[in-house]
């Protein structure tokens, strides 16, 4: 499935939040959003969910438009929400099984402890309440929620906040492994080192302006200096950045 | 099918839930407590009529004993009257705290006799009985505004709001089917131990039926209303205010308002006015001439408009017949007073369609026959019976009869109001 943003314009607020931007994502593609806070970064993922419709422009999920039939559409996406807060007073493995319910899909017990393998949660974490765990922990059972949601799509904000170096290295190759079976990914992040690392395209949002974009080519990930370079110019003086030379 | 297993999910989800448990817990022991308390009342309002039922007939049946003529017969002679509790009136005690509901009454002028009231504390009366009715009424909807004010904001605040509105294709769905779940285990709650106690009690099911069908509808109007505020997007804070300021201008300032406006509309002669009205006319009936006391009586009874009152010596007929002469002056008020209770009565029931609190009390009481009407009907019956009474000795009086205490083993017994 292919996402794509058409000249999308979001207000929040009776402020423009987007500013016309356009990008896409095809299937079996990891594209990073960076940006500061405020950029727009995840303004657009709740825009593909259509929490937010357009002001002009559009949102497309496989060519349809998302506020044609929001139900339909986040039946195909997997939103992996910055700071997931799932329910304390419920361990990992409920957590899973009330949130897939609600998605209308169901996973047995193996399978629930395959993605919490996965993400590397500790076997005797996993029937403990969420309220005795870490931020980290608590991202670890979002993420294998994300994945075993099985959607052809993920929207991941922020999906490595809280997570230690481990984890977040794990994180990148199980996204990587995720977008090679075919899932059609995209995530906002803060993290340049980690974006540059696992991404395929990379778009860089200035107060909701796509100020650049970067792509790999050739099986090499893009180059960390150029795209940090950037995002720093673009903080300082947020012009248009042409396309610089792909690692 | 996901009906079902969204509803076994949410279910499921809910009993997990400790705050929601813990109301559930406050609402079960609440309603337990509050019919706990109702049954016991009228247990004791029963058992003591029943008591009164039998001392009542071995003192008149001593008093008579010792009588040597009609006159003083009737004038020693007690007479049972009494409201039985309904077989619902332990879930709405109603106005049977503060209303009387048995009487010893004579053959003297009755108007008093029934505004004489047992003595009993004003404060408790004021405060009033912790009922059913009342804690479904008043206390239930600040349950449900608890379980539901924040039944979105809470998950906006946590962070899930989006998480669980992308996770599912219907989002309405899921707090629609949230908020039922909650309103029903609360309507459960309250429900289950009216059912036992009304099996205790030997409530009719109609009776029962209906007193289910109006907390249902009660709890539905509530959860509506919740459930529409609390898709607001505003703050917590906001909502619960919102939600509270409903309840305290349905609940309390409408109500009290009402009923503000109502006694100012329908002013009512005092009860104490009525029995100082008929007991003054009968103390100054001892000054007049019997001519005149006599001539009052034979305007409602001229059937016995032959007999000659003695000027000198004391006659139980004239006696009585000032008895009921002191009704008579004390008539209008006493229909003042009855009329306008059932015409604020009225107003009030007009008032509580703003009022839902107050409708479902009021609806609640009249299923028990606790109620401004079921009290009046038990003091019609009281009036009917105290005729009765007079029919029995009247001809007794007026035509000589030679006294034959076994002639009133057939007095008339009093029947209880439909």
């Amino acid at each position: 499935m292919k996402l794509q943003a058409n000249s999308l314009y979001i207000e929040r607020s009776g402020k423009q939040v987007l500013q016309g931007i356009s990008f896409s994502v095809d299937q079996g593609q990891v594209y990073a959003l960076l940006g500061g806070n405020g950029a727009g970064k995840s303004t657009t993922l709740l825009s593909f969910l259509g929490f937010l419709l357009p002001a002009s422009g559009q949102a497309l999920i496989d060519a349809k438009e998302v506020g044609a039939d929001i139900g339909a559409a986040r039946k195909n996406i997997a939103y992996l929400p910055e700071s997931a807060s799932l329910y304390e007073h419920l361990n990992a493995h409920e957590n899973i099984e009330y949130f897939l319910q609600l998605a209308g899909s169901a996973a047995t017990q193996a399978h629930i402890d395959g993605a919490l393998d996965q993400v590397a949660l500790a076997p005797d974490a996993r029937l403990r309440k969420l309220r005795d765990y870490s931020k980290g922990m608590r991202q670890k059972v979002a993420i294998a929620l994300a994945i075993l949601r099985d959607t052809d799509i993920l929207l991941l904000d922020e999906p490595t906040s809280g997570l230690d170096p481990n984890a977040i290295d794990e994180f990148h190759q199980l996204v990587r492994q995720l977008a090679d079976k075919g899932k059609t990914i995209l995530m906002v992040t803060h993290d340049v080192y980690g974006a540059c690392q696992v991404a395929d395209k990379i778009g860089l949002l200035h107060s909701g302006c796509l100020v650049g974009e970067f792509s790999a080519e050739d099986g090499n990930s893009i180059d960390t200096e150029v795209v940090h370079k950037a995002f720093s110019a673009s903080a300082k003086s947020p012009s248009k950045i042409s396309q610089t030379e792909p690692a | 099918m996901s009906i079902v297993n969204a509803l076994l999910r949410e279910t499921k989800f809910i009993s997990k839930d400790r705050s929601v448990c813990f109301w559930m817990a406050i609402v079960i022991s609440l309603s337990a407590l509050s019919l706990g308390f109702g049954l016991a009342e009228v247990n004791r309002q029963q058992a003591t009529i029943d008591k009164l039922l039998i001392v009542d007939q071995e003192d008149r049946a001593a008093q008579i004993e010792k009588q040597k003529g009609w006159g003083g017969a009737a004038y020693y002679s007690f007479h049972l009257s009494y409201d039985a509790p309904s077989d619902f009136a332990f879930a709405a005690i109603g106005l049977r705290d503060v209303q009387a509901w048995k009487h010893r009454i004579r053959m003297l002028a009755l108007e008093g006799q029934i505004y004489e009231r047992d003595v009993g504390n004003p404060s408790i009366a004021l405060v009033g009985r912790f009922d059913f009715a009342f804690f479904c009424a008043f206390i239930v909807p600040l349950i449900l505004i608890i379980l539901l004010y924040d039944l979105r904001s809470s998950e906006r605040n946590a962070g899930r709001f989006n998480l669980l509105e992308a996770s599912t294709g219907q989002a309405n769905n899921l707090w629609l089917l949230r908020a039922s779940l909650r309103a029903g285990a609360l309507y459960l709650c309250l429900i289950v131990p009216l059912i036992a106690a009304a099996i205790i009690a030997g409530t009719s099911t109609g009776t029962l039926i209906l007193a289910c069908l109006f907390v249902l509808a009660y709890i539905l109007f509530w959860t509506a209303l919740c459930f529409v505020v609390s898709a607001w997007q505003k703050p917590d804070a906001v909502l619960l205010m919102t939600l509270l300021g409903i309840w305290i201008s349905t609940a309390v300032i409408i109500p009290a308002g009402a009923r503000l406006a109502i006694d100012k509309a329908v002013t009512l002669p005092a009860g104490s006015d009525i029995l100082m009205l008929q007991r003054e006319a009968v103390n100054d009936a001892w000054d007049l001439p019997r001519e005149a006391t006599m001539n009052a009586f034979f305007e409602r009874h001229p059937e016995w408009a032959d007999y000659q009152a003695v000027e000198q010596s004391f006659e139980w007929q004239w006696y009585y017949a000032f008895q009921q002469v002191g009704d008579q002056k004390a008539e209008a008020l006493s229909k003042a007073y009855r009329d306008g209770r059932l015409k604020r009565d009225k107003l009030a029931s007009w008032a509580a369609l703003l009022a839902p609190p107050a409708l479902l009390e009021r609806a609640l009481q009249n299923l028990a026959n606790t109620d401004i009407k079921a009290s009046i009907r038990y003091e019609d019956s009281v009036r009917d019976y105290h005729a009765e009474l007079r029919a029995f000795y009247y001809p007794k009086f007026f035509e000589n009869q030679a006294f034959d205490k076994a002639s009133l083993e057939g007095l008339p017994e009093y029947k209880a109001a439909k």
